[in-house]
């Protein structure tokens, strides 16, 4: 239970660059790979979305979140009930990209040295051994997250904050691009230790994949009845172009006003009289984040806040709290966000005497 | 008062007042202040608007004990509320104070200790409610403040200060304690020609507002006292609320006819009685003849070759403060078939005129007819005349809807018969000679020095006409009026005298008071001046299709009747610039009254069935001259209607030219760095006044799909891909600019002027006729404008308050770091 003493979650904002170097056996962060252009960028993920989209029907949109997340360099939390296609998802993402994928499958007796890996006395040696464990790869599925004990819950966390590894007090990084893919099932509690809201936090979106529509059910009866799909799943993109993707998504440019318009949503989500917990400052940098991914996929060089829009709901979502009086009449996470964005003005500084001016 | 005294010990002894007043949520000194700084505003308040009273009453002399009453009535019920008295016993003893307070003013020889009343004072009410009573209805404003007058005036306002101070205090309706105070304000305002006048105005506007004030600073209620603390929205809210009624004022003034003179919206159209003329026709003179219509209309149809004057009343008294008929009922005989004065004249010939009278709304117990009637035919009702004066009056009926006909001897009068006629006093009444005993000197000093060197009668009535229609004196409605000598009685002629300006009252007054000072019988004759012809005729029986005149309110006249021995009552025209002179009396030196003369041998007016004579002899029809004047009046009202209507199409119009400004500035910018933003903002009004109007909380893109799925523009499934993609077009110009790397170089292609106006013709062409009306001349995207920029200063204030209540907010903790751990702490408690 006291799974604050392995990990310093209450830290505020991530600094992955300043916490490497020091005293890592592993090869400092590396510089950016150059960006990408456009042209290539697009069909780069044209790829990859008809990639995924062969093996789940109907799911067009969850996909292209995913890849979001993915180019925004986040972790994402798939939330279901069983058997839509969670699993399924999370393996095609990691497939079509030609990279390492582990997969750890959560269980209530799952340790942490399992995730990150265990130091070996090596007798031949006479020295202790790092073995890396199944956190060491580029993409990281770890399925039934809520099962594991919080303690082997954190150790994971860790990993995605800082994209590093402490071990016996060692600290081992974790090669880019690195993505953990989560999912857990929201309806069956019992057994189960649901991550709390600070550890929800480090997962940049949730999605829920719902049902599937009644053509796409039908597709996917015809087509699947015998051979896996996963089976026919190629690598369509390189690790390397994948970084290069990034780096092209991380030079999108993100206007002033853009951001006065994020934080006036975020600050708005605090002022509600409807939520008890509103948006942290990191989900504010995760929305940009985000934001920024979605523009690039939507082939500009820019945000707009149409992009801010199209991902709030996903990023922030599970990172509020209702308030009990809201939950009692019915609201969800999402209507509040809706009603939020509905309310919130997109010029920020038209009316700044009336809203409250940006950051403190 | 023994009311009060005995109030006053009650509480004393028991000591409770400090001590509740102390315990009072309003803190124990401004508590209690507060009745007497009420006190103090409503008697302000009282006072003030009983200024306006000046001019109803005449002078000031009245004021004094106006000013005792109200003040020791208001002091009185403050006293009492001081001792913190139950409102209905406040009530009472501002009731008794008021009772008091009289008594010892108007009643100190016939009370108890010179201010309780008595069964003396009862019996001495009647005496002067009678004189209260005569002088409303026999005086004209403004009247001699006598103490009936000054009794009733002061009751009444005691009462309206126990009215102002009940609703003020103890019904706590500080704003409609003003209707006290415009209950006085409505006297003046209907009574006085110049309305309330901005004293009167002034006064009641400030202790209205005192009133208001204190009731603010005593009792605030919560809503207005979170307004105080928002200095500028009050304030701004004040303007506005100013503002707007002076508008409002302004533009009534220009509707609703009438108000035309003063500082101040001012007139006395307010009057629905002005028409009205019924005891004293000398009363309602004035005021029909400054009346802006012409109420009234009397038509008549006559055989004489001029239009004669219509008499209806003659006044004959000159005692007293104001003149009025003397109706000497004893002396009048009934029927009208046939009248006979009994009086011979030593004229040559006399005539018949034959008139035909329609009275038509016209209503007054006097009949009016031309002089000298001799018969009238064709009235219903009983009717009497006076053999005196030959007025006729009805017994039981007024002259409203009568048709008459009425046949009038006129004596042909010449300069030769008046000037050997004798200068005595003869054949007539003491009535018409005897001079009034108070005659100012002035008067008298005046008929001396013009009559000097004058021999007989007519040369000395000659000298006085002159005299009075020299350039000396100028006719003029107004000045007596705003000089406070309008009415009649002899202190005004003093006053016209030596002003040397006024209308006919003055005019014909001065001459008949300056003749009995020269001993010639005369009286004042009140009626029409000659009308205007209609171009119409009427059909007389027995005469032939006459021509028909006439005359309205506008018409009122009065003039003078001297009478000459051997030749009767001859009339005269003192007043310049009205009616006409007789023959007879104008100048001999003049040349239209000598060639008068040569031609016709003066005789007013000539009998001559046949048109062809009457070839422009005569002075000048003055009725012309007055019409010129009316024209010139009437032309005041055009000019301020048709400002008034060009002020009304510009403002109808500004909304369309300010938004035509607004895009043509932006179609300007549209070449410019800020094209972009230029271009989306007229998108975004066209939108609107199309019915698309933007969301603050929407994003570009968002309301361009909007707008390109509208009905407004295309919708689904329409030609206009033309105007779609103008649409996304300025979008995506307005995204990179916007939110775009601001080094990029702008988007070209078409100009976005070119892209607007492609857009502004769909629009157009799709909407229907009245979205496309509404929006050129009301755009729907300025009053949204407008409407946001009124709301800023508001917004503002909002804003500021809830940051201020947002630090004693701590239910979303997480907004501040400081509550963060409190937030945490209960969340952890509530799991």
């Amino acid at each position: 239970m006291d799974y604050h003493r392995s990990t310093s979650v209450d830290e505020a904002l991530p600094e992955p660059e300043g916490f490497a170097g020091a005293r890592s056996p592993a090869p400092a962060a590396p510089a950016l790979p150059p960006a990408m252009e456009p042209a290539a960028f697009h069909a780069a993920t044209e790829r990859i979305l008809r990639a995924i989209n062969t093996v789940i029907d109907g799911k067009a949109e969850a996909a292209r979140l995913a890849l979001t997340v993915l180019l925004a360099q986040g972790h994402l939390l798939l939330e279901d009930v069983p058997g839509v296609g969670k699993t399924l998802l999370a393996k095609t993402l990691a497939r079509t990209i030609d990279c390492s994928v582990s997969r750890i499958q959560f269980t209530p007796d799952l340790l942490p040295s399992d995730v990150t890996g265990v130091s070996i006395y090596n007798q031949a040696s006479r020295r202790f051994e790092f073995r890396p464990g199944a956190v060491f790869a580029n993409i990281v599925i770890g399925d039934e997250i809520n099962r594991a004990s919080a303690k082997t819950q954190s150790a994971l966390l860790e990993c995605m904050e800082e994209h590093q590894v402490t071990v016996d007090g060692e600290s081992y990084r974790l090669d880019e691009p690195f993505m953990v893919v989560a999912t857990q099932n929201p309806i069956e509690m019992e057994g189960t230790y649901p991550l709390p809201e600070a550890q929800r936090d480090r997962f940049m979106a949730r999605i829920s994949m719902g049902y599937p529509d009644r053509d796409a059910e039908l597709e996917m009866l015809e087509t699947h009845q015998a051979t896996s799909p996963l089976a026919r799943v190629t690598a369509v993109v390189s690790a390397d172009e994948v970084a290069s993707m990034i780096a092209t998504v991380q030079h999108v440019y993100v206007s002033r006003a853009i951001k006065e318009y994020t934080v006036a949503l975020g600050r708005a989500t605090r002022e509600s009289g409807m939520l008890r917990l509103g948006a942290s400052p990191r989900s504010m940098l995760q929305l940009l984040r985000a934001a920024k991914a979605t523009a690039a996929l939507e082939g500009r060089d820019f945000v707009l806040p149409d992009d801010v829009v199209s991902v709030a709901e996903p990023v922030l979502a599970h990172r509020i709290i209702l308030d009990r009086k809201a939950a009692g009449t019915g609201e969800t996470a999402q209507s509040v966000i809706r009603s939020i964005i509905a309310k919130v003005p997109v010029v920020q500084d038209n009316v700044r005497p009336a809203a409250p001016p940006a950051g403190r | 008062m023994t009311l009060a005294a005995q109030r006053s010990t009650a509480p004393g002894p028991s000591g409770a007042g400090p001590e509740v007043s102390a315990g009072a949520p309003g803190g124990g000194r401004t508590a209690r202040l507060e009745p007497w700084v009420m006190g103090v505003a409503v008697a302000a308040a009282v006072a003030g608007a009983a200024l306006g009273l000046n001019g109803v009453l005449r002078g000031w002399a009245w004021y004094p004990s106006v000013l005792t009453t109200v003040v020791a009535v208001a002091m009185a019920m403050a006293g009492l509320r001081a001792l913190r008295l139950r409102g209905v016993v406040v009530a009472a003893g501002g009731l008794a104070a008021l009772l008091f307070v009289l008594t010892s003013t108007f009643f100190r020889q016939h009370s108890i200790a010179g201010f309780i009343p008595s069964p003396d004072t009862v019996a001495q009410l009647p005496r002067y409610l009678r004189r209260a009573s005569e002088t409303v209805l026999a005086e004209s404003s403004p009247v001699a403040p006598n103490a009936g007058i000054v009794l009733l005036a002061c009751g009444v306002l005691g009462l309206l200060v126990i009215l102002v101070d009940t609703l003020a205090v103890p019904l706590a309706l500080p704003a409609t304690s003003g209707l006290g105070i415009l209950a006085i304000l409505v006297v003046p305002a209907m009574v006085k020609p110049q309305s309330v006048g901005w004293l009167g105005f002034a006064a009641a506007a400030a202790g209205y507002l005192a009133i208001l004030a204190a009731s603010h600073w005593f009792h605030p209620n919560s809503r207005t006292r979170v307004d105080t603390a928002r200095g500028p929205g009050q304030l701004r809210r004040a303007a506005c609320t100013g503002a707007a009624a002076l508008v409002l004022t302004l533009v009534f003034q220009l509707a609703i006819p009438g108000f035309d003179q003063g500082l101040f919206p001012q007139g006395s159209r307010l009057n629905p009685w002005g028409s009205a003329s019924g005891l004293n026709p000398m009363i309602s003179l004035g005021n029909n003849l400054r009346a802006p219509s012409g109420d009234g209309r009397i038509t008549y149809a006559t055989s004489a070759t001029q239009a004669p004057y219509l008499r209806s009343v003659t006044v004959d008294n000159f005692d007293g403060d104001a003149w009025s008929p003397d109706d000497r009922d004893a002396g009048r005989r009934i029927g009208t078939g046939r009248m006979d004065p009994g009086t011979d004249s030593a004229a040559e010939e006399q005539l018949r005129v034959v008139t035909a009278v329609n009275a038509g709304q016209f209503t007054s117990p006097y009949l009016p007819v031309p002089y000298a009637p001799e018969s009238v035919n064709g009235l219903t009702g009983r009717w009497s005349w006076d053999p005196a004066t030959l007025s006729i009056k009805g017994v039981d009926t007024n002259s409203r809807n009568q048709q008459y006909v009425v046949t009038s001897v006129v004596p042909r009068l010449s300069r030769a018969v008046l000037a050997q006629a004798g200068s005595g006093a003869e054949g007539v009444s003491e009535t018409f000679t005897r001079v009034p005993a108070n005659v100012p000197p002035i008067v008298r000093q005046r008929a001396e020095t013009v009559t000097a060197g004058s021999t007989t009668s007519y040369a000395k009535a000659m000298a006085i006409q002159t005299y009075l229609r020299s350039a000396e004196f100028s006719y003029s409605l107004q000045s007596p009026v705003q000089n406070g000598y309008d009415g009649n009685g002899l202190s005004v002629l003093a006053d016209f005298l030596a002003q040397k300006s006024g209308y006919c009252i003055h005019f014909s007054s001065a001459m008949a008071v300056m003749a009995r000072l020269e001993g010639i019988p005369s009286r004042i004759a009140v009626g029409y001046a000659p009308g205007r012809a209609t171009g119409a005729t009427v059909s007389v029986a027995g005469r032939g299709a006459l021509p028909e005149y006439e005359v309205d309110a506008r018409d009122a006249h009065a003039w003078p009747e001297l009478y000459f021995e051997g030749v009767g009552w001859v009339a005269f025209e003192p007043t310049p610039s009205r009616g006409v002179v007789p023959a007879y009396a104008a100048e001999p030196s003049a040349p239209s009254g000598a060639s008068t003369n040569e031609n016709n041998d003066g005789l007013i007016p000539e009998a001559d069935p046949r048109p062809s004579a009457a070839p422009a002899p005569a002075p000048l029809p003055v009725p012309a001259v007055g019409q010129g004047d009316q024209a010139a009046g009437r032309l005041v009202p055009v000019l301020y209607a048709t400002g008034a209507a060009a002020l009304l199409a510009l403002l109808l119009a500004s909304p369309a030219l300010a938004r035509a400004g607004m895009r043509r500035r932006r179609l300007k910018a549209a070449g410019g760095p800020d094209a972009a933003a230029a271009a989306w903002d007229e998108l975004q009004d066209l939108a609107a006044d199309y019915g698309v109007p933007p969301h603050a909380s929407e994003t570009p893109r968002h309301f361009a799909a909007r707008l390109r799925g509208s009905a407004a523009l295309g919708g689904p499934g329409s030609r206009d891909g033309e105007a779609a993609a103008a649409v996304s077009a300025l979008t995506g110009d307005f995204e990179r600019w916007r939110y775009g790397r601001p080094d990029a170089s702008p988007a070209s292609g078409d100009p976005a002027a070119d892209r607007l106006l492609l857009v502004r013709r769909r629009l157009r062409e799709r909407a229907t006729w009245w979205a496309r009306l509404r929006a050129l001349w009301l755009p729907p995207s300025l009053a949204a404008r407008w409407r946001h920029r009124a709301a800023g200063p508001r917004l503002a204030v909002t804003g500021l308050a809830g940051r201020a209540g947002l630090a004693g907010k701590t239910r979303n903790g997480a907004a501040r770091p400081g509550s963060g751990l409190r937030g945490a702490a209960r969340r952890l408690r509530g799991r």
